[in-house]
């Protein structure tokens, strides 16, 4: 066996080519991904650093599997739905058999990743019937191979591969979203970046871009079930800084602060087409979901200090990022402009979902701001926030400390160390459970709270001058 | 149908799937699953699945593995496939649809349906694409692929197609998933599927068009747009190019173009919703033109309109799909040209500025292909292109407001190009076939000019356009006159001659009927004979108001006219064709014979200026020959009535004059034709001369005709007496006072002489001009040749200003019916004269005969015409005594001083000697006796008329006794050979001594 593997070793891939081309599709797919498997072993034993597969070896995989053409003269062989779920079967074994996570890996992306060329496209529809399935007959090592790859992959197509997820057990198959939802057991880094690819996909611009429902129940529940959750790519990524670019978030964290924010307003315009349709209930599903992810998305930011500190990042690296806060803002005015101006007689109902939003942003801002997860002055959040609509919260958060504690130099805004290892039992008057009242509890706008435990000597986010 | 899947099945899928959530199958058993769906075998058990249970697996994964859906799909198309051929085999074998196998998958196919409607039902935005792509492919798989089988009907019979696959649960699950998601998406991308459809179409045509019906019926609004759209958007993408080259027949390339499909989904729907179709057509047209204006939310959800590419190709493509299914160009056509208002065709041309030189001569041409072949309304078609292309003229103003002038262009270049098309293909067609066209037509089919074939019904009205004489327009009309009467054989060519002839009225206008026929006596013989027939066929039938009719009769006479015009100038064809239809209408006379009495004036004028200038057959029918003359009589008196009524109110008689001079015409030609239609004529002119109802033409008195007083009751006092009221009390009582014997024919005994009714007089000028007409016919009759030349054949040749003389024959005839007329109880009497006593015995008999003479002044006149023909003044010569005898009664009773104190009896006794010395009857001396008349007192006259008398009595009035004198061509008496004169003059000398001093002049005369 040994002696095989050498010896193939030494025989390119493709050479395999000549071998391959008189089989029919399937069983050349097969034999590729063989000879695939043993090629990658052997890489790996090898010892080549980093192993490489080569170029040959990529054509291969995308004229027999991925059935690229060629060239535009010899038309590309196609495969039978059939034969591409007795592909997908193997494929599906071939990973659950392989034991070594260096090798599923490679193959993985000696198959999977993208080239930019004409077989992405099959490679993508590929790939997103492979997960689909892996879903489906939990495979896990797949999902994992697959958490990497939407690590490493541009977030366009990332997108794409979740929306192929939510479209097969969201709407395709009635009551398959359990099955789906079993995947944060399968995979936590899966469903972490599959949340991050949702709320990249999903940014509540139109009707179409909203989450479905059974979406947000379910990720509503993983969250609260695991609010660690959304930071497990976070946790387990070695920040070296050479995150590929344009790729997702580390974190779900801004969409999903996006999410609850435009939310109200979002929902509101459905519920407006679907008052026509006869059913309403979208939205009154939907807001007590947005409440408690909202809730869970502070919890989650109230876990960062810690984090943060331990891996020595606090006030190095920020969460979310202040263009795409900017964006979210800017969104922001147009929509509650656009709000006004549709109810000139603004009801009281559409006032109050405006209050709703302006609310949350303004907690999320705050909570993000104390716990280090955004970095910038307070000038540049009044720059960014300055086209919004009044509200009592954001002035207050907006203003910040400089009202009053102009000349302390101690930091306003932190929580006691307790509070971030259980943040739900120790704040028993949460903005989240009551949002329409103001933050009772807002630290800044309630001096009668003095004795409030303040962390000393950490760097101030918002202050770098001092 | 459509309710099968509804019901039960449905349900228990629900329940079924309400169930599953709680045995959801774990990944390994899915796994497991997964494992047998591919290999078909249970791995569990190891044994191999039947085909439901597979189908089951495959239904289970569905539910489950959303990454198996394409091959779960795709191994339902081998059940579905297999349920099919067991369902035909099942047909074939036991003929009755018996339940054995097919049942079999039956139920596994229902279970498909219900899970797959039932995805479409809960999210109809995934899955309808999805399932309806399927399942068309699928069906248009399995209906090409059974095409062949036994007890599948020809695809061309569509109904018993639709019913077997309709039968057939598995199509008809598909069919109805089908409709379910087509329903599901003609909210949002209605497309998509339409496309899927057609492309389906194309590919498995003509089997898949049940399928394509089907759904056409079920969604006629929506499939119909749909299939436009998608048609154009197709078309748009292929360029012109291409379907210019399949119109020719040829097909480039193997992608065949989706217009085809479209053509024949279009066709089928044509039979019930041919209405919408048409809409829908029309539509597009419309909006197609209409600027693009981003205001149009009626346009429902279609995007064709708002991409000017598609717009500009709207257009080309409607005429293209004409051009392949002529249901659909009939069901526009019709509509289509109301459409073409100007502002329309502004737009339309507009639009067509923008395209390339060639599309358009490629456009041009199929439309004119279009129109020659359109099998209704060319008629329209053609008033709009000429009303468009006709040039603006201050003159004619056109129904429609004149259109901008580019438009105008393009209407006359097409116009031209379709006349153009047209005698190619009727040149073309007609080298092959002569004549009969309905023979050519069965054996050539595309022979047909659908055009032509529908213009022949509206020759007519092409007729009355063309002779309107509008500029360019009536040559075009002209030229396709030409062509449709070459197509529509002899029979169209008569009809449009006929209509030319009817219509014209003037004489350029008859000139195009003369050019019509120029061009087509080439091709075709016989054609003049046969219009004129057919126009008389149309005056027999009376389907022309009087106004055409007189036009007709009033073109034939100028058609013949011409003929002698042209008899001096050029001897053309013109003139030939003139020839001809003399030569027709010649032997049609007799059936305009009866036109002479119509009742409209303008008629019968028409008729006898036709019949006048036409000429005589060689031959004629003797009934018809009489019938003809009786009414050219009649009319004759007609026209010389109606000639003193237009004198009378004073306008200009022209016409009736000119009536008047053609009926004379028209009676001298009769009389020379034949010896019997002299005879005819001259009888009765006579008889009609004297007739009751003509005295007043020639100023006698009709009252005074019978011997029953007819008073006018407003005039006279009511005598109290009538002979009805006599007889009526006859029996009764006898009262001899106002009895029937004393009722005389000069009025009641004891109530003095009768009342005369006064008559107005006639107007003495037309009275006079009436008699010299008709003595001008009668002398013209009697002095032409047609009796002279069967009698005397050697007549010295004399000079044309002489008179000629009055044939003896002819005269004859005037006198026999003119005795016949006055006094019929002599008629063929004996000629002598008896003793003047005696005419005692015959006093009622003259009294009759002077009152003839009394009322109808005409009778002298016609008597000097008698007499100017001897002998035949013999034949009067009862009349002559009878008139005579009252004279001399007159005379002897007279106390008169003077002769001239009772005028009338002066004249009619100058008047009979004069007649009867021109006759001959008389030797001169005492035919000259007339002379002194005026002179004498009654009884001197008396004496001299007695002298008259006894001279006859002894030289009785005989024909014999003239003989023939060939020099002067006359008969002549010689009355040398009768008695001594001078016994007769005595008393005539008497008379002159007595009175020498006033009549000495006259001695003269009386010298034997």
């Amino acid at each position: 066996m040994v002696i095989i593997t050498l010896v193939f070793c030494q025989v390119p891939m493709g050479d395999i080519r000549q071998s391959l081309l008189p089989r029919d599709v399937l069983s050349a797919a097969k034999e590729l991904l063989y000879h695939l498997d043993i090629y990658i072993c052997n890489l790996v034993q090898s010892g080549r650093q980093p192993p490489q597969v080569d170029a040959k070896t990529l054509e291969l995989v995308e004229e027999f599997i991925l059935h690229a053409p060629k060239d535009r003269n010899t038309p590309g062989r196609r495969m039978s739905a059939l034969q591409e779920l007795q592909l997908l079967e193997i494929m599906c074994s071939c990973f659950q058999e392989q034991s070594r996570d260096t090798v599923r890996q490679l193959m993985f992306s000696a198959l999977f990743s993208l080239q930019g060329n004409q077989a992405d496209e099959s490679r993508m529809a590929l790939l997103g019937k492979l997960v689909s399935m892996a879903v489906a007959v939990g495979r896990n090592p797949i999902l994992e191979c697959a958490a990497t790859w939407l690590q490493r992959t541009h977030r366009v197509y990332c997108v794409r591969l979740a929306q192929v997820l939510v479209d097969d057990y969201c709407s395709m198959v009635p009551g398959s979203v359990p099955t789906l939802q079993n995947i944060h057991g399968a995979s936590p880094r899966f469903c972490c970046q599959f949340i991050t690819a949702v709320t990249t996909l999903y940014d509540l611009t139109s009707e179409e871009l909203t989450p479905p429902l059974e979406l947000l129940q379910m990720i509503v529940s993983w969250i609260q079930d695991d609010p660690r959750l959304v930071l497990i790519t976070f946790l387990n990524t070695p920040l070296s800084g050479s995150q590929p670019i344009s790729s997702l978030d580390i974190t779900p964290l801004g969409g999903l602060m996006r999410w609850c924010v435009k939310a109200p307003l979002a929902y509101r315009r459905e519920k407006k087409q679907a008052l026509t349709n006869g059913s309403a209930e979208n939205e009154q599903e939907a807001g007590p979901l947005l409440s408690a992810l909202h809730l869970s998305v502070l919890q989650v930011f109230m876990l960062l200090p810690n984090i943060l500190n331990e891996k020595g990042l606090f006030g190095r690296l920020a969460l979310l990022q202040l263009e795409s806060l900017a964006a979210l803002t800017s969104d922001l005015s147009r929509l509650l402009d656009q709000a006004d101006k549709h109810t000139h007689t603004s009801s009281a109902d559409t006032q109050a979902l405006s209050q709703l939003t302006l609310d949350r942003l303004a907690q999320a801002l705050q909570v993000a701001m104390a716990n280090g997860a955004l970095l910038c002055s307070r000038e540049d959040l009044r720059a960014i926030c300055s086209r919004l609509p009044h509200n009592n919260l954001l002035q207050l958060v907006l203003s910040g400390p400089v009202m009053y504690y102009n000349n302390i130099h101690t930091p306003p805004l932190a929580f006691s160390p307790h509070a971030a290892h259980s943040p739900i039992a120790s704040h028993p008057t949460h903005p989240a459970h009551t949002p329409h009242t103001p933050l009772a509890t807002h630290p800044s706008s309630h001096p009668q709270y003095p004795g409030q435990p303040f962390i000393t000597g950490m760097p101030f986010p918002f202050r770098p001058s001092h | 149908m459509s309710v099968v899947f509804d019901g039960s099945p449905l349900k228990a899928m629900q329940s079924s799937h309400t169930h599953s959530p709680h045995t959801a199958p774990s990944a390994q058993e899915l796994s497991q699953e997964i494992k047998s769906f591919i290999s078909g075998v249970d791995t569990v058990q190891g044994r191999k699945l039947s085909v439901r249970e597979h189908a089951r697996c495959a239904v289970r994964l569905l539910r489950s593995v959303p990454a198996c859906r394409g091959a779960v799909l795709e191994h339902l198309r081998g059940v579905y496939d297999e349920h099919v051929s067991a369902f035909l085999h099942n047909l074939e074998t036991e003929g009755n649809g018996g339940s054995g196998v097919s049942s079999n998958l039956e139920d596994i196919i229902q279970e498909v349906h219900g899970v797959l409607s039932e995805f479409i039902r809960l999210n109809p935005r995934a899955w309808a694409p999805l399932v309806s792509s399927w399942a068309v492919d699928l069906l248009g798989q399995l209906s090409s692929k059974h095409a062949g089988r036994r007890v599948a009907p020809h695809s061309s019979s569509l109904n018993e197609l639709l019913q077997l696959w309709m039968s057939c649960a598995a199509t008809r699950s598909l069919m109805e998933a089908y409709s379910q998601c087509l329903a599901a998406m003609l909210a949002w991308c209605p497309d998509a599927c339409v496309d899927a459809l057609l492309d389906t179409s194309v590919q498995h045509s003509p089997h898949f068009d049940w399928v394509v019906a089907h759904i056409g019926s079920a969604f006629p609004g929506t499939i119909i747009s749909r299939v436009l759209a998608c048609g154009l958007k197709d078309f748009c993408s292929h360029g012109a190019k291409d379907q210019g080259l399949m119109v020719m027949g040829l097909e480039k390339g193997n992608r065949v173009p989706k217009i085809g499909s479209v053509v024949g989904i279009l066709g089928h729907l044509a039979a019930h919703h041919s209405d919408s179709i048409r809409k829908e057509l029309l539509r597009m047209f419309q909006e197609s033109l209409s600027p693009s204006s981003p205001l149009s939310p009626t346009s429902s959800s279609t995007s064709w309109e708002s991409s000017p590419q598609l717009r500009r190709a709207a257009v080309p493509f409607l005429l293209q799909l004409a051009a392949m299914s002529p249901n659909l160009f009939g069901a526009v056509s019709a509509e289509l040209v109301e459409l073409l208002r100007p502002p329309v065709l502004l737009q339309l041309q507009a639009l067509l500025q923008g395209l390339p030189r060639e599309e358009l001569d490629n456009m041009l041409g199929l439309a004119v292909h279009l129109i020659s072949q359109s099998p209704s309304g060319g008629a329209r078609v053609l008033r709009f292109l000429a009303d468009t292309a006709t040039p603006a003229s201050v003159i004619i103003s056109g129904p429609t407001p004149s259109p901008h002038e580019g438009v105008r262009e393009g209407c006359d270049r097409l116009l031209q190009m379709l006349l153009l098309h047209l005698h190619k293909l009727v040149f073309n067609r007609s080298d092959g076939v002569e004549g009969n066209p309905h023979h050519s037509a069965s054996s050539q089919p595309q022979r047909v000019i659908l055009f032509l074939e529908e213009l022949q019904s509206h020759v007519g009205e092409l007729c009355a356009e063309t002779l309107r004489l509008e500029r360019k327009r009536h040559l075009w009309l002209h030229q396709l006159l030409c062509l449709l009467s070459i197509y529509g054989g002899p029979s169209v060519a008569t009809e449009a001659l006929c209509q030319l002839l009817t219509q014209a009225r003037n004489p350029e206008e008859l000139a195009l009927a003369w050019q019509l026929h120029t061009t087509l006596s080439s091709c075709m013989a016989g054609l003049i004979p046969t219009a004129v027939t057919r126009c008389v066929a149309q005056i027999h039938t009376h389907t022309l108001g009087p106004r055409q009719l007189r036009q007709l009769l009033l073109n034939l006479a100028a058609a013949i006219q011409s003929q002698d015009e042209e008899r001096r100038g050029s001897a053309s064809a013109q003139s030939s064709m003139a020839t001809q239809l003399g030569s027709a209408v010649s032997v049609h006379l007799h059936d305009f014979g009866p036109l002479l009495l119509h009742g409209d004036p303008a008629v019968s004028h028409a008729t006898v200026r036709l019949l006048s200038c036409s000429p005589l057959p060689r031959t004629f029918c003797p009934a018809h020959l009489l019938l003809l003359s009786r009414a050219a009589v009649t009319h004759f008196f007609q026209a010389l009535r109606r000639r003193g009524e237009a004198g009378k109110v004073g306008k200009d008689g022209g016409q009736a004059g000119e009536a008047v001079n053609c009926s004379v015409l028209l009676l001298s030609r009769l009389a020379v034709y034949s010896p019997l239609t002299l005879k005819a004529v001259l009888q009765q002119l006579v008889e009609g001369a004297l007739h009751k109802g003509n005295t007043d033409l020639f100023g006698g008195q009709i009252a005074d005709m019978s011997g029953a007083p007819v008073p006018s009751p407003s005039v006279t006092p009511d005598v109290g007496a009538s002979l009805l009221d006599i007889n009526c009390r006859f029996g009764t009582t006898v009262n001899f006072s106002g009895s029937v014997w004393s009722v005389f024919h000069a009025g009641v005994i004891g109530k003095g002489l009768k009342v005369r009714s006064d008559i107005q007089l006639p107007d003495p000028s037309g009275v006079i001009q009436n008699i010299q007409t008709i003595l001008a016919v009668v002398v013209q009759c009697c002095s032409s040749s047609g009796l002279n030349g069967s009698m005397n054949g050697s007549r010295p040749a004399s000079d044309p200003d002489e008179p000629l003389p009055i044939n003896a024959e002819a005269a004859k005839v005037v006198a026999i019916t003119l005795v016949e007329s006055v006094c019929p109880d002599v008629a063929n009497g004996e000629l002598s004269w008896p003793p003047e006593e005696h005419a005692r015995t015959t006093v009622e008999r003259d009294i009759h005969i002077r009152r003839w003479f009394e009322a109808h002044p005409v009778i002298f006149p016609l008597l000097q015409v008698v007499a100017a023909g001897r002998p035949a003044l013999c034949y009067c010569s009862a009349v002559l005594r009878g008139l005579l005898a009252t004279l001399l009664a007159h005379w002897e009773a007279s106390r008169e001083m003077s002769s001239t104190d009772s005028p009338w009896h002066l004249q009619a006794s100058c008047l009979l000697v004069s007649c009867m010395g021109e006759g001959q009857l008389l030797p001169p001396v005492l035919a000259n006796v007339h002379e002194a008349f005026p002179h004498l007192t009654p009884f001197e006259v008396r004496l001299l008329l007695l002298a008259v008398w006894e001279y006859v009595r002894g030289n009785g009035p005989m024909p014999q006794k003239f003989v023939f004198s060939s020099e002067k061509g006359l008969f002549c008496r010689d009355f040398s050979r009768d008695g001594d004169v001078a016994r007769y003059v005595a008393p005539i000398h008497s008379v002159l001594h007595k009175n020498i001093d006033r009549l000495g002049h006259l001695c003269w005369r009386f010298q034997l």
